[in-house]
């Protein structure tokens, strides 16, 4: 489990500094493969069934495979494939994100001590909390919908590690939920290329008032 | 019973395949879409008739009491006039240029209205906290394409906030919900997870520490899907941007839907959190939402906006009956959800009709509707003058119950805020609506476009809220149904 938290934590880190759209959907998969097995550890350690094996090979099957293939099929559209902000922007995302960690720790040291497992449950609210920074501090669209995918990731394994899995029903149904998000994101993201000619989220600024 | 439920969930996915897949021409789509609603229509007057409000119906799966069955009325109610009124709203969208009338345009918007609706269906009749939430995020995205329907530049804007704003708002709303599941597993066990009516009858033996976590993680999420203020930013692009058919039906439908499901979570929230956590918290955000939709009302000039910044002040009055939270302001706030819905959806329907008529949707362009339009005019008029409350429509007597309850309880400061804002929101109202009702026409329409349909249909929206709003204590069903409905939610 130690393995998964740090090489979890390095992933989350690296998505804040990956300017290249390709690389960033990689990078996606990555972290949602870690996911997977971070899944499948808890599943089995709980005894085996389909409840313990379906969360972790639906995961590989929707964030695995589907969605990093959904994401980079519009990058291939692109015509420019990078990030657009500054490299200040970037490095400031690293810091915001380390002080998400340390909060991270923090809030759950002090909410919930000698929890078992503390440093998975620390890990998942630094993802929650990574999310919603890469949504805010990156203006491309598949930047964003990365950073949305990151933060229902931590709290999809937060769900795990607090809760061992909901039932079955219901995990089908969030998983359906971010499939069909995630083909939504894509056809949006394919039509403000058309209409827009870019895929920057600060040329959306139309609509005021 | 069951049979009913699951007939209504199978027609509208089973019209949306047929109008995308069947090769049906304008006509027979009308057709369809118009007599599924009305199929459904006839289901949900079923469940309603066979359902005895004091004894809910459960299955393992569904759960039907007053409190959905209240909100079934209200969805069922605009699916049915949205229906009816698709065809002339969209011939003249296409008269107009503005949708190309090609089978498969007409064919899509109503296999996502079908589609919308069926969500919304799913919403109320689900048992389970977790399926709940489930489809509260598939109304979201079925909404979007509703709203980014055209893919003109502004809608695919107003889209992308959209579904960026809500889709993480609902995440946070996930993350309540597991954390009360983690309460449930910790009180009680992990056995029929998340279930409403084991927790409802379990509520008090959840540990408060988690529930105040919960609660507020779920006020957030849910108030980013009603509108409620700092959340609200996408809020009028939305509504502005879609066609206005789905505006309505986004501002009355689907709001009342979030609202729901918040109200099921703070059943079980509060009796171990505490009213007053909630309570002071969700005074301050309303009156903070209608405090910020009121500057944008008094110097709009897009007449679809003014209209979503009236339902952010709606949304305000409405959570604050909830955070007065007693028998009676919850009773209030549930004949507030039903007339502000039927009575935005004319709105918002008139304001189409409108913007076909005047090709614009600059308020301060539009003149002389009395004299040029005057079927138009006068729904204009009579929605707006029941917008801001005055009698005899429905909503002058929900505000008013709302705000007498506040100063009852001693919410001085926010009731007199509140009174301070409404004000603010009807010189702004009026004073828009009046000029583009009176003074000297500058601009020729291209004629009174309202269909020979539509009158009918959004005369009876109007006069439903004037009959329940000022009548329900002299209905004895409905009467029945809401005492039954304000106490499933406690108060």
């Amino acid at each position: 489990m130690e393995y998964i938290v740090v090489a979890l934590m390095f992933v989350v880190f690296l998505q804040t500094r990956i300017m290249d759209l390709r690389r960033a959907v990689y990078c996606l998969g990555v972290q949602s493969a870690i996911i997977a097995a971070a899944c499948l550890v808890i599943g089995m350690s709980h005894g085996g069934g389909l409840h313990a094996f379906l969360p972790g090979v639906l995961t590989i099957a929707v964030k695995v495979i589907f969605i990093p293939y959904a994401i980079l099929k519009v990058v291939h559209n692109l015509q420019d494939e990078n990030e657009i902000v500054s490299d200040i922007n970037v490095n400031y995302s690293t810091a915001v994100a380390a002080c998400a960690m340390a909060l991270s720790y923090m809030v759950f040291d002090s909410l919930l001590p000698h929890f078992e497992g503390r440093d998975i449950l620390a890990s998942s609210l630094f993802m929650i909390m990574t999310g919603l920074i890469l949504i805010v501090m990156r203006s491309r669209a598949i930047m964003q919908m990365i950073g949305l995918i990151t933060l229902e990731n931590g709290i999809y394994l937060f769900g795990l590690v607090m809760t061992e899995g909901l039932p079955i029903i219901i995990e089908l149904g969030v998983f359906l939920d971010v499939l069909i998000a995630v083909v939504i994101l894509v056809i949006l993201t394919s039509r403000l290329r058309i209409s827009f000619k870019t895929t920057d989220t600060n040329e959306l600024n139309k609509l005021k008032g | 019973m069951l049979e009913l439920i699951i007939a209504l969930l199978c027609l509208p996915p089973l019209c949306a395949v047929l109008a995308l897949k069947g090769n049906f021409d304008n006509e027979k789509l009308h057709w369809l879409h118009r007599l599924t609603a009305t199929g459904v229509g006839l289901l949900v007057a079923g469940i309603l008739y066979k359902l005895n409000p004091a004894h809910p119906f459960e299955s393992e799966y569904f759960y039907i009491d007053a409190l959905s069955a209240w909100m079934l009325m209200i969805i069922t109610t605009l699916y049915l006039a949205a229906s009816w009124t698709a065809r002339s709203y969209l011939t003249r969208e296409e008269i107009c240029g503005v949708l190309k009338g090609e089978r498969l345009q007409t064919g899509r918007y109503f296999a996502l209205m079908q589609l919308f609706v069926w969500t919304m269906f799913i919403v109320l009749l689900v048992k389970n906290l977790g399926l709940m939430w489930v489809a509260i995020e598939a109304t979201t995205l079925i909404s979007a394409l509703l709203i980014s329907f055209k893919f003109t530049r502004n809608a695919l804007e107003a889209t992308w906030k959209y579904v960026m704003v809500c889709t993480v708002g609902i995440c946070l709303a996930l993350l309540g919900t597991l954390i009360l599941y983690y309460a449930q597993i910790t009180a009680m066990g992990s056995e029929r997870a998340l279930s409403w009516l084991y927790l409802h009858r379990h509520a008090i033996i959840l540990d408060p520490a988690l529930t105040k976590l919960a609660l507020m993680f779920i006020l957030i999420g849910y108030g980013t899907k009603i509108g409620m203020a700092p959340m609200h930013t996408w809020l009028p692009d939305a509504y502005a941007e879609a066609p206005s058919l789905t505006s309505g039906m986004l501002s009355g439908a689907l709001c009342t839907c979030a609202l729901y499901v918040m109200m099921r979570n703070l059943v079980i929230l509060l009796p171990t959190a505490g009213a007053e956590l909630m309570g002071s918290m969700v005074l301050f955000f309303a009156v903070l939402t209608v405090a910020i939709a009121v500057p944008f009302v008094v110097v709009q000039r897009d007449v679809k906006r003014i209209l979503a910044y009236s339902s952010m002040e709606n949304i305000g009055i409405m959570m604050a009956g909830v955070g007065v939270f007693t028998a009676f302001s919850l009773k209030a706030v549930l004949l507030h959800m039903y007339s502000h819905a039927m009575i935005k959806f004319v709105l918002f329907y008139i304001a189409g009709t409108i913007i076909q008529e005047y090709q614009t949707r600059n308020m301060m362009r539009i003149h002389g509707m009395m004299h040029d339009v005057p079927h138009t005019a006068t729904f204009w008029l009579a929605g707006m003058l029941g917008i801001l409350g005055l009698p005899p429509m429905g909503l002058f007597f929900s505000k008013f119950y709302i705000l007498t309850d506040m100063f009852r309880q001693g919410h001085w400061v926010a009731g007199g805020l509140l009174i301070l804002l409404l004000t603010g929101v009807l010189i702004g109202i009026l004073y828009h609506g009046m000029r583009m009702l009176c003074d000297i026409p500058k601009r020729k329409p291209l004629g009174d476009l309202l269909g020979k349909i539509d009158v009918p249909v959004l005369a009876v929206l109007l006069l439903l809220t004037c009959i329940v709003g000022a009548g329900f204590e002299q209905i004895p069903w409905i009467n029945n149904l809401l005492n039954n409905a304000v106490k499933v939610i406690g108060g």
